[in-house]
């Protein structure tokens, strides 16, 4: 079960940021966590990783949580550990079942365009869970040797 | 990301340069697909200075290929860098596109 975002554990604090429903906002986000990430010593593999995963669950959050409506926000909240980076992402939609999301590696479904951001998050990262109805998903990577 | 378009021979190259993020999505789609819908079913995509690829970009690749294909053409990747390759491979991507070593292999494959 991943953690269910405490704000004190003792093991380092969250940083939290509210999105606006904005695909622009995106990249800011992401300098922001992959910085963290390079004060830290984390290496070029790990910081690519973060990226990708960090990428597709926001622009999953954006677009299909909350259907680009801009009345609506993303929650982010990450911290980086010097053993493993942390990310929630949770959006404000009506939530969906992670488990009912087609393969896209299957042959009927290599050339469709879509569907390819849950399975790329979990490639990339040691950790993915989804909580509240979908509307939450928990990230996480360890530091690499 | 810069994207700059060229011919070579009879395909039509175009040169993704930066990252594929979310914020080129309609740039590439512009390009990519546009190439394709304005009448070039043969295209190579450069990657050679490509250093990241959301899945929207791959979305995009895949839309630009299957309309090539209906048009009896092709959609190419060349010069991927490890990263792009690895991505490619973990999404099974390598089994629908060919993928060759640069432009000019790309360019001059049959078909």
């Amino acid at each position: 079960m991943p953690p269910k975002h405490p704000k004190t554990d003792g093991l380092g604090p969250w940083t939290e940021r509210i999105l606006p429903t904005q695909l622009e906002r995106i990249r800011d986000a992401e300098h922001e966590v992959l910085l963290r990430l390079r004060e830290l010593g984390y290496g070029d593999d790990c910081r690519f990783a973060v990226r990708l995963a960090l990428e597709e669950a926001l622009v999953n959050a954006m677009k299909h949580g909350n259907r680009m409506d801009q009345s609506r926000c993303v929650h982010l909240a990450y911290r980086v550990l010097p053993e493993r980076v942390e990310i929630h992402v949770t959006d404000e939609g009506d939530g969906f079942d992670p488990a009912k999301v087609p393969d896209p590696t299957a042959d009927e479904n290599l050339a469709k365009p879509s569907g390819r951001g849950i399975m790329l998050m979990r490639c990339y990262m040691d950790e993915v869970a989804y909580a509240g109805d979908g509307r939450q998903v928990y990230m996480r990577r360890q530091r690499r040797a | 990301m810069k994207i700059v378009t060229r011919n070579e021979g009879n395909c039509r190259v175009v040169a993704l340069v930066g990252s594929a993020d979310i914020n080129a999505s309609e740039a590439l789609r512009e390009s990519l697909v546009g190439a394709v819908e304005s009448g070039a079913a043969r295209v190579v995509c450069d990657l050679s200075k490509t250093d990241f690829v959301s899945s929207d970009a791959l979305g995009i690749l895949i839309t630009a290929w299957v309309k090539a294909r209906g048009r009896g053409g092709f959609v190419r990747l060349a010069g991927c860098q490890q990263r792009v390759r690895e991505i490619l491979a973990e999404m099974h991507l390598d089994r629908l596109f060919e993928v060759f070593p640069d432009v000019a292999q790309a360019a001059a494959a049959g078909g």
